[in-house]
């Protein structure tokens, strides 16, 4: 008697969260859903924007094209080596200076502050503010450099220094999502194991090594992961400082897609390496999402 | 006395990492009270200090257009998107709706790249006249905001009204009055702070405008990289822009502080 009374109740709670659900999926559908399957529809299309009528199914023709531009591939290869320089030296960095920063007290809150600022920061002003400083001539970093001695350096402008340009100003932004994720995670770690290895003498180093870093373990994968996602989307800082060059020096996969619909007016084929980057995602955020329900 | 490495050291670095971080904007802050010749010497001088920038980007620039639209369309994408995202967050940790794949929806709804919308977007816009109009604007941030606020609020109902809830529940409170007069009340703070963040979203939102927005529909972004393109030389109007346009986020840093980091996890960590 209870259990189906028990059942009742639960078919109208499920009942009630779908109402609560609808109006968002409803939006969900409209904006992400639709236009994604219309991507997925023009990829496999010889499409023209001006006569809708006219496109051509084309099966994969799109993305044979695609995997064949020797453009397009050396943009995702870019894109790869880009991502995983990036939220590599910004963990490095970062973890570095969540550790010194859970070490001292005095000044902390004054270093804290100070390292949110970049945090909520629009690329394209992050973006804009650095190319005013390393302007070739007029910049303030190439005539600190020459004070002593040094530059000037083609900062933006050579083919070999323009991507570290980037990576760096990358790191210059983003390093505090690191810091902040980080220092979180070390300040809610138990003292308890440190003060036992200590009394066995172990040094910081080793405390570190078996200590800190397997327990921080869940905190650095879920960092590490959506940093790289978002990494993945760089698409404003290559606008604003490089538009992909000097040549294709620069030429991350967003930017290059944008091109090639918007410059090249190819959107068929760039909606075909769109839904190559939407697989590439899906596939880290499944990842994500497994990762993040296993360790709750 | 000795020095003592192990407590300087960390203090030496610190300072040097916090100098890195604030030269910078420190900098931005002179060149934007200098007078434009004064911001191009090299070596550089203090010279002259004043506003005049400031001035300059209000009767030069349509400055307050773009200011405008970007919050226009960061205020009604979050006013759209909060109360949306706060029922489907509720539905998702007391009733598990849609179970994991409608969740797994829409974090990666959240994770997808714009430059996968834009392109349908932008034919889409182009056959239904949304193109260079404040509402596909608004439109095309809810792609942003929408899956980042549900996603992120799931979590702050997972906490402590549960078993208010039940107990209003046996008092006889419908299961809507549970939900808007003891969930949400609970979980106010959190909201508001996740609508903070998804203002801060779309107003540093960048792609979205560049395609799909016109010359009266400009956000803050876009007018500053145009600034940047046709003035060529003058950075310190754009200094003082860009000033203007960081005052927003920084003064709502503070209210944000103790969420930062629910939000930065996407709701993984506290």
């Amino acid at each position: 008697m209870s259990g189906i009374k028990a059942s009742a109740a639960d078919r109208r709670d499920a009942r009630f969260g779908y109402v609560l659900a609808a109006p968002s999926l409803t939006v969900l559908f409209l904006i992400i859903l639709f236009p994604v399957l219309s991507a997925l529809y023009t990829s496999l299309h010889e499409y023209t924007l001006i006569a809708p009528n006219f496109d051509i199914f084309t099966g994969f023709d799109n993305f044979r094209l695609a995997l064949a531009d020797a453009e397009f591939r050396h943009s995702a290869w870019l894109t790869i080596r880009f991502v995983i320089g990036v939220v590599l030296l910004e963990f490095v960095i970062g973890f570095g200076i969540a550790l010194m920063l859970n070490k001292v007290e005095r000044f902390k809150p004054i270093y804290y502050a100070i390292l949110l600022c970049p945090l909520l920061m629009n690329p394209v002003i992050v973006g804009l503010i650095w190319r005013m400083f390393l302007h070739p001539n007029l910049g303030i970093v190439n005539y600190l450099l020459s004070t002593v001695g040094l530059g000037p350096v083609n900062w933006l402008g050579d083919t070999k220094i323009a991507i570290w340009t980037v990576i760096m100003v990358d790191i210059w932004h983003q390093v505090s999502f690191m810091i902040v994720l980080l220092l979180a995670g070390l300040a809610s770690l138990p003292k308890e194991p440190y003060e036992a290895a200590r009394v066995d003498g172990a040094n910081a180093f080793q405390c570190f090594i078996h200590i800190t870093l397997p327990m921080m373990r869940t905190v650095i994968i879920v960092t590490l992961l959506i940093r790289l996602i978002f990494a993945v989307k760089t698409y404003d800082l290559i606008y604003i400082m490089t538009r992909g060059g000097p040549g294709v020096a620069t030429d991350l996969v967003s930017y290059f897609i944008y091109r090639t619909a918007f410059v090249g007016l190819n959107i068929g084929e760039a909606s075909a390496m769109s839904i190559i980057l939407l697989t590439a995602i899906l596939g880290l955020t499944a990842y994500l999402y497994r990762y993040m329900r296993s360790i709750r | 006395m000795r020095i003592k490495w192990s407590t300087i050291l960390p203090h030496l670095v610190l300072t040097v990492f916090s100098l890195a971080i604030l030269l910078p904007l420190v900098w931005v802050l002179r060149v934007s009270l200098t007078d434009k010749l004064t911001a191009y010497r090299i070596p550089p001088e203090i010279g002259h200090i004043g506003l005049e920038n400031y001035v300059e980007i209000f009767s030069v620039y349509p400055f307050e257009r773009w200011f405008f639209n970007s919050l226009l369309v960061a205020l009604l994408s979050t006013a759209i998107s909060l109360p949306l995202a706060t029922a489907m967050a509720y539905a998702f940790a007391r009733f598990n709706t849609g179970g994991a794949m409608l969740r797994l929806g829409v974090l990666a709804s959240q994770m997808l790249p714009p430059i996968i919308l834009v392109l349908p977007l932008f034919t889409l816009f182009f056959t239904t006249g949304l193109m260079q109009t404040h509402l596909g604007l608004v439109l095309s941030h809810l792609t942003i905001s929408l899956p980042f606020l549900a996603w992120m609020l799931v979590s702050f109902f997972e906490g402590d009204s549960a078993s208010l809830e039940e107990a209003a529940r046996i008092d006889g409170a419908t299961r809507w009055q549970a939900f808007i007069k003891i969930a949400v009340p609970v979980a106010a703070p959190g909201i508001l702070a996740a609508g903070l963040l998804g203002f801060i979203l779309s107003w540093n939102e960048f792609l979205f405008a560049l395609v799909l927005s016109g010359a009266s529909t400009q956000t803050l972004p876009i007018g500053l990289a145009s600034m940047e393109t046709h003035a060529g030389v003058e950075i310190a109007p754009l200094a003082a822009a860009t000033v203007v346009s960081l005052l927003p986020v920084f003064a709502l840093l503070p209210f944000l502080r103790k969420y930062l980091i629910k939000g930065l996890s996407l709701g993984a960590l506290k």
